[in-house]
């Protein structure tokens, strides 16, 4: 949350700085987590990042077999490598947007403010809706303590959203 | 569970005013929202001691002071909930896994678009970026037009009539007799245990 929070306070800085200018990061928010990235050195509607900046904001990692992540491997398609794989000089550069269709991820993107936001996979998505388990999350009470739905069990749960709105 | 984009501030005067007894969370990224799929308030789910749901998403109001606007009368759906805390797993509310997997049906490939833009947006605002979220709101309200999660909280973040032309009220007239909550799908005609 903190992060998420300081990643927002910086694109609100980098913005007003850079009033009119390309961005010379990127924001990119993957699992819910906001991390800064280095902008690709040619404007393009892709989001291009390195493979360090990878690693970072989303734990993937380019392996022979694949990007994986833990035990996680999703292989390129041989023929198409190039939409995935760029290399500048000594820096590897990988097509996030690219990766996210061939996932099937959703993602969304503010050119403006260089945002760009991935869901959950599909698969991760709509999980429960086979196995049923209620999907845990962790969140805080009016006084900042978290609690997670997972806490309460053995215990019946009545689940109940409402606004203020 | 409050879904609120403000966080504390918007809900905590709620929160307080109501003094609960019962655990009280404030959601200002909408992650229930999300996860469950949900798309109005109040809504509710049912999970039982395995954290198992036994009742997906239905509407959850706890008395009748809307019932003009709703149609519906809070009382049944109170009296299954007590049958619930007291019969468990033999409840005749607890739906079985045929009825749970019909009704727990994958969203459409829009929802998780809208998902995004929404997350986007709120980040947007957040970062005191407010004119730069609406496209995304408006984005995500056209993907999932059925969410009024995602159509409330953006109107209630600016002028709606401004920003996005329209207001509950002449949403709500739009629907045109179309129930603005799905009404629940209860036994008919068998009374709750004792």
């Amino acid at each position: 949350m903190i992060k998420y929070l300081c990643a927002a306070l910086m694109i609100a800085a980098s913005v007003v700085a850079g009033r009119g200018a390309e961005p010379s990061t990127r924001t990119v928010i993957y699992d819910g987590v906001a991390a800064e990235v280095d902008a690709a050195p040619n404007a393009s509607a892709e989001l291009w990042v390195t493979t360090k900046d990878l690693a970072r904001a989303t734990r993937f990692v380019i392996k022979p077999q694949g990007v994986c992540r833990d035990e996680l491997c999703f292989p390129l398609p041989k023929n198409r490598k190039a939409e995935f794989i760029s290399n500048k000089g000594s820096t590897t550069w990988f097509n996030l947007t690219e990766f996210a269709r061939l996932i099937k991820q959703p993602f969304a993107a503010d050119a403006k403010n260089g945002v760009w936001y991935f869901g959950p996979r599909p698969a991760e998505q709509n999980g429960y809706l086979a196995s049923l388990e209620a999907p845990n999350f962790a969140l805080p009470d009016l006084n900042g303590k978290l609690h997670s739905l997972s806490d309460f069990r053995g215990r019946k749960v009545l689940l109940v959203t409402w606004a203020s709105w | 569970m409050a879904q609120d984009t403000g966080g504390a501030k918007d809900a905590g005067p709620w929160i307080t005013a109501a003094k609960p007894e019962y655990t009280t969370l404030i959601d200002e990224r909408h992650i229930v929202t999300q996860k469950y799929h949900m798309v109005n308030v109040p809504t509710a789910v049912w999970i039982d001691e395995r954290g198992r749901i036994v009742r997906p998403n239905e509407v959850a109001f706890i008395d009748d002071r809307f019932k003009s606007f709703t149609n519906m009368e809070s009382a049944k759906y109170i009296d299954a909930i007590r049958d619930w805390a007291a019969n468990g797993a033999k409840s005749i509310y607890v739906l079985s896994e045929t009825e749970l997997k019909t009704r727990l049906q994958p969203p459409s490939d829009e929802r998780g678009r809208a998902d995004a833009e929404f997350a986007l947006a709120e980040f947007l605002y957040k970062a005191g970026k407010g004119s730069d979220a609406i496209p995304h709101f408006k984005e995500a309200q056209r993907l999932d037009p059925d969410n009024w999660n995602y159509k409330r909280q953006a109107w209630a973040l600016s002028n709606a009539e401004r920003d996005y032309g329209t207001s509950f009220q002449q949403e709500v007239k739009k629907l045109n007799g179309k129930p603005y909550y799905e009404p629940h799908k209860l036994p008919e005609g068998k009374k709750p245990k004792e």
